[in-house]
């Protein structure tokens, strides 16, 4: 694919994950676990990675989590958003490259999720030192299974026909 | 879903099944408690249970925001925080020892930690 063209693709791909960011914010969700979020941006990761790899889902990634911050202005959420984005791109990656043949895109959605929120309370335990926080990795991770679920789901059909759209692209 | 991915979903399920109800369990009941206010991960105040504390208001005013405790017969939540999300506030009453409530915007744990060494008769009986 052209310089231009995947640039143009990734910045598309980053805006939908702000937008979907956006969105999931203001959906309530049943518990109060500071952390706890639907995920639906991950979806966005995942694609990416499928569709491009490491390198430019690791960019969408990052850009993602810094240009949030200034759309919902706390900065303090910033080093969790980026160190769970990090570790869980860096996670489906290495599921999705290497055991491919055991992982559907389900899998590795939800090995994703589970990085993701390991990611997140482990850094929650470093700035307020208390171990205690890890009280609330296993109800995390629970949710992250429904959620990652679902998100490996939708992210099959979506890398599917992205495929297809971007290869009739190509041809014209 | 292929074989791989289920395995991998029972396995998640089993893990933290297993360590929530570890969780569960390391909550020790002690008869003496008192609730640890810590920001940004010092202790800033210990407030000790008594009688005339029940049904008081306590504000903790921090540099990071402003968090109001309620302090109940052995017990304590949120009732009023400067916080974005208000998830401490939703999380209710806490009141066995262990058991924290977190507000991450404003940097503030409350945890309710048991006294050691009181009144523990068994302890001595060997």
């Amino acid at each position: 694919m052209k310089g231009t063209r995947k640039i143009i693709l990734l910045s598309l791909l980053v805006s939908i994950g702000l937008a979907l960011s956006v969105i999931e914010s203001s959906i309530p969700l049943p518990v109060a676990i500071p952390g706890a979020r639907l995920g639906l941006s991950n979806m966005v990761i995942l694609v990416t990675l499928v569709i491009f790899g490491f390198k430019e889902a690791f960019i969408v990634s990052i850009l993602k989590s810094s240009v949030l911050v200034l759309i919902t202005g706390s900065v303090s959420s910033l080093i969790y958003s980026l160190a769970g984005g990090i570790v869980s791109c860096i996670v489906m990656f290495v599921g999705y490259k290497f055991f491919s043949n055991i992982f559907s895109l389900i899998g590795v959605s939800i090995l994703g999720a589970t990085g993701h929120n390991i990611a997140q309370v482990s850094v929650a335990v470093m700035i307020m030192s208390n171990i205690r926080v890890y009280s609330y990795l296993p109800i995390l991770v629970l949710m992250g299974l429904f959620t990652g679920y679902f998100v490996g789901l939708s992210s099959i059909y979506i890398s599917k026909n992205l495929r297809k759209v971007l290869k009739y692209n190509t041809e014209i | 879903m292929t074989k791989g991915d289920k395995i991998l979903i029972v396995v998640i399920i089993l893990v933290s099944v297993i360590s929530l109800g570890f969780v569960k369990n390391s909550l020790i009941k002690y008869d003496d408690k008192y609730i640890s206010v810590q920001v940004n991960g010092e202790e800033y105040q210990r407030i000790y249970f008594d009688d005339s504390i029940i049904g008081k208001k306590i504000p903790i005013e921090t540099p990071y925001g402003r968090n109001i405790l309620e302090i109940g017969d052995g017990e304590v939540r949120i009732v009023e925080a400067t916080c974005s999300d208000q998830l401490c506030v939703y999380q209710g009453t806490i009141s066995e020892s262990g058991e924290i409530i977190v507000c991450l915007p404003n940097l503030l744990i409350v945890e309710i930690k048991g006294i050691e060494n009181s009144k523990n008769i068994d302890y001595f009986s060997y």
